[in-house]
């Protein structure tokens, strides 16, 4: 009997744990958005004459114009989880964003959070030109909605973090884009969330900066759960413990960071487009092929480019690019590196070598071949993205190169 | 502590009972003080900050309203009849009052636009912008209206006593000009020309309101106009609970105040349940 309510109790309080934990939870939402102004408007007008004599307007049903900008949209965030939220441009990642932050209603569904939400959607919203540094952090901080007490309390933490120093009381028209950014970051971050949202902030601000914005994250992440939006995926692989990918408006994947990153670089691959060969005049280009579509991790890559000339040029330059999909290059090979110079003949020519230790991380790799003149930079052979490989073996990191 | 938990879902702000949105409205405006404040501090100063003569501004503009006061007092061209007092400082005191209202309505119709950076970006009250773009207005406003008492003063215009009920009494002018200004805030942003409509509309009420003119004139059909516009009662009986410390018909004041306090609450209530499918238009 004893041991029995004891159970009770336990799997009480586990329960009781767990719905503390969950601070955000996303029930099935959509919001409709209209493609045409003038529609978009008379929709308005529409919607609010009905407020005026009390009826609730049907947002359920689409009408003419109308799309699913978010398109039944479920997932849940628990205190510790940094939710990556990743897409193509124009999927859905600020409308997402704004909806949680409670600026848009939505149109199905239903948002919870527990607690207080932090959002840097627009980095330095409201920030006016022409009051000093001082006076927009109390503005900013009143706009987040912190007490003129919070505020006082956390003024100094915000200038420190900001890095804002000897220019606190200049206008802030004449900060440096960064310096906006550091001020607008450091006083979202003060407020100290439950949910934080961050729109894209890393993406301007130095490395300094950034070294610091993933130190308040990782102490945010103590406190509450983050949603950070970002189209650096080294800096998703970094920072989140899961992943959302938005694709026109609906979950193409929500799981783990690797797997999503890697539907996400996939989504981005331009694929063949770009895979062309530009020759000089007097080049005849034959072909371009390396040893193995699929490398194991540690393998080496030889390649082999044949091609005709009509003239003799000594001390041509080899080199070949390695591009990953989403045309980041990753890695190049000199010939000259290896002390390697070609003289080509009139006639048929084979260029070929091996590059030992291929060590990247598990993707796909597009190559490059170009050679060069002695001369200079005009093009003998361009052959773009024309071959590529699949990595395995490795796992998949951060960065490109696994040592 | 006890944490609380935000729920978003759609035409959400419609389950509040009719009454208890006024409660929660009031509540955010209580709440916000500190954005009201700062907000007014960074439109009311910072608007004068590249000025070398700064706020002194302020006191410019009414002067200028003053001289002419003055130039029509001196040329003695406004004589249409015995109003109790100098004409001129009759038409002074009700275009400062028409004013008001004028300023009541525009700074109510301006509530999401002077916004407009901020509400896509932050979720906050934005109740705050209508006292805050209330705050600016009435603080311009006492500034005008200080100054054109002591010219009056000087002139040896004494008003009455009812001054001090001053503000009372012209608090309808609050209720129906911001009433009206918040609906126009949000229509302004899905149907401009409805919004220039209104304003020009409110421009021309001005003539069949007797503030320049006494309300003594001949024709019927402006008598009759008089008598059924609202704003006679409300900007007449605060102009001369300053002149002559009385209002003028009491009836018709109490029941255009009733209207009012009625437009007030209703377009209250509608920009609560629908501003956040205008903001969401306001590209």
């Amino acid at each position: 009997m004893t041991i029995l309510t004891h159970t009770c109790i336990e799997s009480a309080q586990d329960e009781r744990r767990g719905e503390k934990d969950v601070i955000l939870s996303v029930k099935n939402i959509s919001k409709k958005f209209c493609k045409t102004l003038r529609r978009s408007m008379a929709y308005g007008i529409i919607d609010l004459s009905k407020n005026l004599v009390g009826i609730k307007p049907d947002s359920t049903q689409l009408r003419r114009d109308e799309f699913w900008a978010l398109d039944n949209i479920k997932f849940e965030l628990r205190r510790g989880e940094v939710l990556g939220l990743i897409g193509v441009n124009g999927s859905g990642k600020t409308t997402l964003l704004r909806l949680l932050a409670g600026i848009f209603p939505p149109d199905k569904g239903e948002i919870s959070i527990k607690g207080r939400t932090g959002a840097l959607i627009a980095v330095g919203a409201g920030f006016h030109p022409h009051m000093t540094g001082r006076e927009n952090i109390r503005l900013n901080s009143a706009i987040l909605g912190m007490s003129r007490m919070e505020i006082d309390s956390k003024f100094q933490d915000i200038v420190d973090f900001a890095e804002i120093g000897t220019f606190l009381d200049s206008p802030v028209g004449t900060y440096s884009s960064g310096m906006r950014v550091r001020l607008g970051f450091s006083i979202a971050t003060a407020i100290q969330p439950d949910l934080l949202l961050l729109d894209e902030i890393l993406a301007v601000g130095d490395r300094k900066f950034i070294a610091k914005c993933y130190n308040r994250i990782g102490n945010a992440r103590a406190r509450g759960a983050t949603i950070f939006v970002s189209h650096n995926m080294s800096q998703i692989n970094r920072i989140c413990t899961s992943v959302l990918l938005l694709h026109q408006g609906k979950i193409a994947f929500y799981g783990s960071t690797n797997e999503g990153v890697q539907l996400y670089n996939s989504l981005c691959s331009l694929g063949n487009t770009e895979r062309f060969v530009h020759t000089a005049p007097e080049i005849r280009f034959d072909d371009f092929r390396i040893s193995s579509e699929k490398l194991d991790w540690r393998d080496d890559l030889s390649f082999q480019v044949k091609f005709a000339s009509t003239v003799d040029i000594e001390n041509c330059r080899a080199r070949m690019v390695i591009v990953d999909e989403t045309g980041q290059n990753v890695a190049e090979w000199q010939g000259r590196n290896h002390g390697k110079t070609y003289n080509i003949k009139r006639g048929e020519n084979v260029i070929e070598d091996r590059i030992p230790n291929i060590s990247f991380r598990d993707s796909k790799y597009y190559l490059t071949f170009v050679l060069n003149p002695p001369d200079g930079f005009s093009y003998l052979i361009l052959a773009n993205r024309y071959c590529s490989f699949i990595m395995t073996g490795c796992g998949y990191g951060v960065t490109d190169h696994q040592l | 502590m006890a944490e609380t938990i935000i729920t978003y879902k759609p035409n959400q702000r419609h389950e509040l009972g009719f009454f208890k949105t006024w409660m929660v409205m009031a509540e955010n405006i209580v709440k916000s003080k500190e954005l009201i404040w700062q907000l007014f501090k960074r439109d009311f100063f910072a608007s004068y900050k590249k000025s070398f003569i700064g706020i002194t501004w302020m006191f410019l503009a009414p002067i200028m309203g003053i001289v002419s006061w003055v130039f029509l007092k001196k040329t003695g061209i406004l004589h249409p009849g015995d109003v109790g007092i100098p004409y001129p400082a009759y038409v002074l005191i009700g275009t400062s009052i028409w004013g008001l209202f004028m300023g009541f309505y525009g700074s109510a119709r301006a509530t999401l636009s002077a916004g407009s950076s901020l509400v896509m970006q932050v979720n906050y009250p934005h109740e705050a912008l209508l006292f805050k773009q209330t705050a600016q207005h009435l603080a311009a406003f006492l500034i005008t209206f200080a100054m054109n008492i002591v010219v009056l003063l000087i002139f040896k215009v004494i008003p009455s006593w009812g001054i001090i009920l001053f503000p009372v009494v012209a608090l309808p002018l609050f209720f129906l000009g911001a009433g009206i200004g918040l609906v126009l805030s949000m229509v302004s942003v899905v149907a401009v020309d409805i919004n220039k409509v209104v304003t020009m509309g409110l421009g021309l009420l001005m003539w069949i309101t007797p503030v320049i003119y006494s309300d003594n004139v001949k024709s019927p059909i402006v008598q009759i106009l008089i008598k059924w516009n609202p704003l006679t009662y409300l900007v007449c009986s605060a102009r001369d609970v300053i002149i002559y410390g009385r209002l003028y018909s009491p009836p018709g004041y109490f029941i255009c105040t009733g209207l009012s306090l009625l437009v007030f609450m209703i377009a209250w209530r509608l920009f609560y349940v629908s501003e956040g499918k205008v903001i969401e238009r306001m590209v």
